[in-house]
């Protein structure tokens, strides 16, 4: 099977003490390069979970997961950060932006992490992408919820990953910008990127190419929407 | 934007504490270089003044106390006596340059306008052999020669004290009506608070004829010193004292002050120490979410680790900086302040600012916050991405 994501019998057990949660129940999920996808499910249904582990945030507990080719199973922490930099956007509910940057830095930031220093054209391009030319030297407190995720998402693509992972990213926006941040993630996916994206909102959900729907840690379905 | 403007940021997000912080460093900074270079102006002075004297061996008379060679220093009166015969011994030791006869006594003499008894320390001296000791000294008048009489030379610093001028007489004491024939420029060491005469008249005023306190040697290379001394010691009456001896007991007497201002100094830093770790531990557990969100955008956990070792190093340079501003303005308040600690204090000035204590106190103050950055950046480049950001989520 080929395919930029390719999990295949990923597990991931949380302990709390003595007791032990199973987030993800032998879970297999693949995404093509240049798919949109989305996952729903109910809360602890281990949407962040499975997120988590195909970013590399976290390690499965087993199973394996193959990530633009490269098996990422055993893999040493200085080898997931390098994967991660160059293959993998992340956008989160909370946005969290450092709250002393500004817009324009916290798009940077990322940059300086992977020794690509002074790309100052590189960061306009980016601002403009996510249409927020104008706001490049607000801090993150003079800016609306929309305009922090636009920052946000410009942050993940800074580094132009092949892959952005999406947790809940309008959780916190209304419905208006919510449109406005996936018709965002629409032009992006439209340049080729690979997009994964966690939401509540099933109107939302249904502008993904697939829609995949977890239920107590086990996909428990997949509709395949006409873009 | 790099790692520092990144750290720099982040600490002016809480100016208080972080201002807080950088005090505490300043104020251990500022009293660790205080005492450095006081250590070293301390040693140094002493040397100056030691040598200042031109001699390299003191013979006294055997049974003085030991501290007598610091009272041929600063003056005093030695209760035995050295005569002609232990002159022309040790004057026939080889490699001897200069053996001088001194005879140095004390004095009471009332002052006109207190009325009070005032101590005073007259120096008979032959004058030929005193220059050829202290080839330093000039004279405004004229020096007095050996056999004259009721003639006398005083310091710079006594005369200016005392209003005497050149051609004046001394108008009361043991020296009554004797004429100041000249006035000694300024040396800088203890000549400038003492009388001399000829050494016949200071025998005679005392009723010490023949008899001396001191002779001052002066050897013709120093690497002779101990053979010389040792051959000295066995002359019977002679109590051989080298400058070496006096210099280190001297030392010993200050080093014992300064080992407890230096326990002050260690547990002022230490304490410090734990205050920027603390604090520094505080900021790393606050900003757990944040370094994991970091990692999630490409962070390694060693740029985060030099994130927060910047930050630290940053606090502790500052603390160094402005301590080391402070120590120099401040530094005469604090010679003051350790002067009224130390057994005995060289009279010029004590604290001494080279360059190379102003870069040891700001590479210190780099080297501590290293030191206590290392725990707090290990601890928060180890954490997952995940582990972080849930923290405190819920
Ligand atoms: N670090 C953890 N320690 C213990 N249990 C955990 C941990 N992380 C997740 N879990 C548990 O794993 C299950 C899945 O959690 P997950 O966060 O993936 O749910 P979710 O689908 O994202 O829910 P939500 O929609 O509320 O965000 C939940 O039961 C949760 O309590
Ligand atoms: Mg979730």
């Amino acid at each position: 099977m080929s395919g930029i994501i390719v999990a295949e019998n990923l597990c991931k057990v949380y302990r709390r003490g003595r007791e032990e949660i199973s987030a993800l129940k032998n879970v297999d999920f693949h995404v093509d390069e240049g798919e949109f996808v989305s996952i729903i499910g109910p809360s602890g249904s281990g949407k962040t979970a499975l997120l988590n582990v195909l970013g590399c945030l976290d390690t499965p507990t087993s199973g394996t997961l193959r990530l633009n080719g490269t098996e990422t199973r055993g893999m040493k922490e200085s080898e997931l950060v390098r994967l991660r930099r160059q293959n993998i956007g992340f956008v989160f509910q909370q946005f969290y932006l450092m709250p002393t940057l500004t817009a324009r830095e916290n798009i940077e930031l990322p940059l300086l992490f992977s020794r690509k220093t002074d790309n100052k054209k590189r960061i306009d391009e980016v601002l403009q992408m996510v249409g927020l030319s104008d706001r490049g030297d607000h801090l993150p407190e003079q800016l609306s919820g929309g305009e922090m995720q636009r920052v946000a998402i410009g942050r993940a693509l800074i580094n132009d990953p092949k892959i952005i992972l999406a947790d809940e990213p309008t959780g916190n926006l209304d419905s208006g910008t919510s449109g406005k941040i996936y018709e965002l993630f629409r032009k992006l996916n439209d340049q080729g990127r690979t997009l994964v994206v966690v939401t509540h909102n099933l109107e939302l959900a249904r502008q993904a190419h697939k829609m995949y729907t977890l239920r107590d840690g086990r996909i428990a379905g997949c509709e395949e929407m006409d873009y | 934007m790099n790692f520092l403007t990144l750290a720099a940021k982040n600490l002016l997000r809480r100016r208080g504490r972080t201002l807080l912080t950088v005090l505490g460093v300043a104020i251990a900074i500022t009293v660790l270089f205080s005492l450095l270079s006081l250590n070293s102006g301390y040693q140094k002075e002493l040397n100056k003044e030691v040598n200042s004297l031109g001699v390299h061996i003191l013979a006294v008379p055997k049974g003085c106390p030991y501290e007598a060679a610091s009272l041929v220093i600063h003056g005093g009166v030695i209760p035995k006596y050295l005569t002609a015969t232990d002159l022309d011994n040790v004057r026939s030791i080889e490699g001897i340059e200069l053996a001088v006869p001194m005879l140095m006594h004390q004095f009471i003499r009332k002052d006109n306008k207190t009325g009070q008894d005032v101590p005073h320390i007259v120096f008979g001296i032959k004058i030929d052999e005193e220059r050829e000791l202290k080839p330093w000294w000039t004279v405004e008048g004229r020096y007095f020669t050996d056999n004259e009489t009721r003639v006398m030379l005083v310091g710079r610093g006594l005369a200016d004290k005392e209003n005497l001028t050149v051609g004046s007489k001394i108008p009361s004491g043991p020296f009554k009506d004797f004429a100041i024939v000249g006035i000694l420029n300024r040396t800088g060491d203890q000549d400038d608070q003492f009388h001399f005469v000829p050494l016949t008249e200071a025998q005679r005023v005392f009723n010490k004829e023949g008899k001396i306190t001191t002779i001052a040697v002066k050897v013709r290379d120093v690497s002779q010193i101990s053979r010389i001394s040792a051959e000295m010691e066995r002359i019977p009456d002679i109590q051989v004292v080298t400058m070496t001896q006096i210099m280190g007991t001297i030392m010993n007497l200050a080093g014992s002050a300064r080992s407890l201002l230096l326990t002050v100094i260690a547990i002022a830093l230490i304490i410090s120490a734990f205050g920027i770790i603390n604090t520094l531990l505080m900021s790393v557990n606050e900003r757990t979410r944040e370094f994991g969100v970091m990692k999630a955008i490409g962070a390694s956990g060693l740029d985060i680790g030099k994130m927060v070792l910047a930050e630290t190093v940053f606090i502790t340079f500052s603390g160094g900086v402005i301590g080391t501003i402070a120590a120099v303005v401040g530094s005469r308040v604090i010679e003051g302040f350790v002067r009224g600690m130390l057994p005995y204090s060289p009279r010029g000035t004590m604290v001494s600012l080279s360059p190379e204590l102003i870069g040891f106190a700001l590479v210190f103050s780099i080297a501590l916050g290293i030191v206590c950055g290392i725990y707090p950046a290990f601890k928060s480049s180890r954490l997952t991405p995940m582990e972080a950001i849930r923290s405190g989520v819920e």
